[in-house]
């Protein structure tokens, strides 16, 4: 969402590791998280054009508390709690060569001199990539923080190369919203019932639904909402129809009336999985299941849908309301 | 002519998408023609008379009385008469409005008057987000028109809007004024924080001092000679406004410097010590 309202500037992972100069982590910790990451693209590896590998990239962390990832970091910014967006701004102001007011600035745990010394590193990069994670999407300001920093990004093509890309969370989400995005045009929060899609989050949004409860059932499918979803959204899950379809038993199976267990997608069934940087890389299961995979489930669940009378035929003449 | 009145008969369990229910679509129709008006329930369609019972026939001006919280997009880009809703109004209410006026006896949802182009709405409840803002990935929000809501306001209160007036007589939330380009906001109560962020031009009018961005600038502190017009305008819907001399000035903000943009956020002085 915040790439439709901000424009977004991208690159896959292979240039992040034989360019990237000047890399930046804004609310997100791989050395945790993806631990695999630092070591295959960013930090340990040698690039085409960085020879030195560790040498010549320099790396900046911005975060509320140290990590792991902010111990190796050549600079690291700490940030008081829910002052992301103010800091962006800030930085795109500074970026500018426009004034920003001092005091206001110290307010947010890092100073004007401390942001001017970035925004200079930054413009003397070649080629700049800033990675943001949960720590910034999933705080106050939400898309509009992720907006921030792609809007940065952007700005930041004025002076030298430079990209923005989001550390997504567990599953393949990124799948979920390149798939909805070729087939819909839309990534996510999509509205079908009138037959066409529209895409409206904050309206159409699943977390935003279910707190509503302006859904009467729900499926669910290789994601564990009633791990992560606050809570008024778990007890609308529980007091509906919801169907998981899951290879394990998961906290929402536990709400859920119907669970159907499915073949492990990369272990036990084939697919498509997309990576951070949207390359799809296809899985090559080693082993065999004797769980049906998540397409079948989805497509007889379909075919015994369409076997189903149209509804308005079947029901002309009752009251909708009653029923319900 | 009289009006013609929709009571909901029961609490639908889903929202109901009732696009239908604007003067534009009514006024010319019969009673039985306005029976059979297509409404959604999810994702079936249905007759309004399965939902509602309905009196009177060819008229602009609409009553809509009941439990009707879930009613979304009424008044969708009406260009006259009137709707009084008597309870809640969902989301989308008066979305895309061009002219008329639609008042509501309680609370609005989201997108309340999103992309209006005129009329006016008045709220006597609270309001949701996106007051009079425009739609995800729409260039500008509302083009002109009124908007008054007595309670609090959601975030993103007149994101990218271009031009009209919006008042918020309770507190309102994050982002008011986002990416605005326009236009004028009044804050009766406030803001909670990020107030005009990345605002290019357009005027937010504070009572009650406001938490800054870093990227806003203070201009001076003076009493600005449109604030008697403003003030007369809205006095005829019933807001009062400092606005002579002796009320005290304002202090001007400029911004948002990360644009760079003219924006201009008004806070009353006289309301810091308040």
């Amino acid at each position: 969402m915040a790439a439709q309202l901000g424009g977004k500037v991208s690159c896959t992972l292979g240039e992040v590791k034989n360019r990237a100069d000047f890399i930046v982590y804004w609310g997100s910790n791989p050395a945790d998280c993806h631990p695999r990451h630092l070591s295959r693209y960013t930090i340990a590896q040698k690039g085409r054009f960085l020879p030195r590998g560790r040498k010549d990239r320099t790396v900046v962390v911005v975060d509320v508390r140290e990590t792991k990832t902010s111990n190796p970091a050549d600079v690291f910014l700490q940030i008081r709690p829910g002052k992301d967006f103010e800091v962006l701004t800030t930085l795109r102001a500074l970026v500018k060569g426009q004034p920003v007011n001092p005091q206001l600035v110290a307010e947010t745990g890092v100073t004007v001199e401390q942001l001017q010394d970035l925004v200079d590193r930054m413009k003397r990069a070649r080629f700049g990539v800033m990675f943001f994670g949960m720590g910034l999407t999933m705080t106050r300001g939400k898309h509009m923080n992720s907006m921030a920093i792609l809007t940065l990004a952007t700005e930041m093509n004025a002076f030298t190369k430079f990209v923005a890309m989001p550390m997504r969370g567990h599953g393949n989400v990124t799948g979920a919203d390149v798939v909805m995005r070729w087939t819909t045009s839309y990534p996510f929060a999509i509205n079908f019932s009138r037959g066409y899609p529209r895409y409206n989050p904050g309206e159409f949004s699943t977390v935003d639904l279910l707190v509503r409860g302006d859904v009467d059932a729900a499926l669910v499918l290789g994601a564990d909402p009633g791990a992560t979803m606050p809570m008024p959204a778990i007890n609308r899950l529980a007091g509906i129809p919801t169907i998981v379809l899951d290879p394990k038993v998961t906290h929402t199976s536990r709400l859920a009336r119907v669970h159907i267990t499915t073949a492990t997608t990369g272990i036990s069934a084939p697919g498509t999985s997309y990576r951070m940087d949207e390359v799809p890389l296809t899985l090559r299961p080693p082993l065999r299941s004797p769980y049906p995979t998540d397409e079948e489930v989805v497509r007889r669940i379909h075919q015994a849908v369409a076997r189903k009378p149209d509804w308005l035929t079947a029901h002309s003449g009752t009251s909708p309301i009653a029923q319900a | 002519m009289t009006s013609i009145t929709l009571t909901l008969k029961n609490t639908p369990n889903v929202p109901l998408e009732t696009e239908v229910l604007t003067p534009d679509r009514l006024a010319g129709l019969a009673h039985d023609e306005i029976r059979a008006l297509p409404v959604f329930l999810g994702k079936r369609q249905l007759r309004l008379d399965d939902l509602f019972d309905i009196e009177g026939e060819r008229s602009d001006e609409l009553q809509i009385f009941g439990a009707t919280r879930q009613l979304k997009s009424i008044g969708r880009g009406m260009t006259r008469g009137r709707i009084a809703i008597h309870g809640h109004a969902g989301m989308h209410l008066g979305a895309g409005m061009r002219g008329g006026s639609i008042e509501v006896h309680g609370d609005a949802g989201d997108w309340l008057g999103a992309e209006m182009a005129g009329g006016l709405i008045q709220v006597h409840g609270n309001a949701g987000g996106q007051v009079g803002a425009a739609y995800r990935g729409s260039m500008s929000g509302m083009q002109n028109g009124t908007i008054v809501v007595d309670g609090s306001a959601g975030i993103e209160v007149g994101t990218r809007m271009r031009r009209g007036i919006i008042v918020i007589k309770g507190p309102a939330r994050d982002f008011t004024g986002l990416e605005m380009k326009g236009g004028t906001i009044f804050l009766l109560s406030g803001a909670e924080q990020r107030v005009g962020a990345w605002m290019r031009r357009g005027t937010i009018v504070s009572m009650l001092p406001l938490q800054m961005l870093p990227t806003f600038a203070f201009a001076c502190s003076y009493h600005p000679d449109f604030m008697r017009l403003l003030a007369r305008y809205l006095s005829q819907l019933g807001i009062d406004i400092p606005h002579e001399p002796q009320d005290g000035p304002y202090d001007l903000y400029s911004g948002d410097a990360s644009i760079p943009g003219k924006g201009e956020i008004l806070v009353w002085r006289s309301g810091l010590s308040e």
